[in-house]
């Protein structure tokens, strides 16, 4: 499915609210431990999140009920967190850090969507994809290396 | 310094490898129900590591802003609004579209705060991230 307006404002504004998080996140961390500056938005988060399961009480889409693994999204956050928060303090820094994660992610995606990977729907991207992915690749690295977005 | 790019890398994958579990959730659920899920199982990993290894409190921990407390709430938001689209437009492009969000709000909350940076390469930077997107955008 191609991207629709709304998936793609959507999905620029998730990018924004991502900035800010990195940015509170981050505020914490530097009055208190990284661990606290994890485990805190993890607690507030999970009530957060059941106060507005409970306003918005969204359907559930299948009866028929998910497998296991599919609840250890939070584990695989925390290594995420674990692993970034190691390689800043490294040779990497942390425009290294997020440069090199960048790669990771966008590599892993394109190998996901092309299989299909874990029950989601298979995307073949076509020669636009690819050229919308270099040119975003392209000025991310510059703004991380140059741009003082780091 | 291979170790810590692998490292690196990895954890640019587990970026991607968990939005898509996520996804996947969302599929049999909801959209927020897998934010829920993502949290509370978080939070109960962290937990036990901070009863095996402590170091959850530090001094000067009650001193934080109360806006800094707020990335939980964000957090909430963000990952069901990723889950959501994970499953709609594919990882990929997800992936690529919060990025360009995230490194053009990046910009402009680096000039509102004042942080240092090179005005040419933002232009540049975020130029390129643009025209990105419209090519992306286009119909086909």
């Amino acid at each position: 499915m191609d991207p629709r307006p709304y998936h793609f404002l959507t999905a620029f504004g998730a990018g924004i609210l991502l900035s800010l998080m990195v940015l509170f996140n981050g505020t914490l961390a530097t009055y208190g431990s990284l661990l606290f500056a994890s485990w805190v938005p993890h607690a507030t988060g999970t009530v957060v999140a059941l106060v507005f399961l409970a306003l918005m009480r969204p359907k559930k889409a299948s009866k028929a009920r998910p497998p296991l693994w599919a609840y250890a999204g939070g584990v695989v956050g925390a290594f995420t967190v674990m692993a970034t928060s190691y390689t800043m303090n490294t040779a990497l820094a942390l425009s290294g850090t997020l440069a090199v994660g960048l790669a990771g992610q966008m590599v892993f995606s394109l190998i996901a969507d092309a299989r299909g990977m874990l029950g989601l729907p298979q995307k073949i991207p076509n020669a636009r994809d690819w050229a919308a992915l270099a040119l975003i690749v392209a000025g991310s690295l510059i703004l991380i290396f140059f741009g003082g977005a780091a | 310094m291979i170790w810590f790019v692998l490292i690196a890398f990895l954890g640019g994958a587990s970026v991607s490898l968990s939005r898509q579990i996520n996804g996947r959730l969302s599929l049999s659920t909801s959209a927020m129900h897998a934010s829920f899920w993502n949290h509370i199982v978080g939070f109960g990993l962290l937990s036990l590591m901070a009863l095996a290894f402590g170091g959850l409190f530090a001094p000067g921990t009650a001193e934080a802003p109360y806006w800094a407390y707020l990335g939980g709430t964000i957090g909430v938001v963000f990952i069901a609004l990723s889950s959501w689209l994970v499953a709609k437009i594919g990882a990929a492009q997800t992936a690529l579209l919060i990025i360009a969000g995230q490194m053009i709000s990046g910009v402009v909350l680096d000039i509102v705060m004042g942080a240092p940076g090179n005005p040419l390469a933002r232009i540049i930077g975020v130029a390129l991230i643009l025209a990105g997107m419209w090519l992306s955008q286009r119909k086909r």
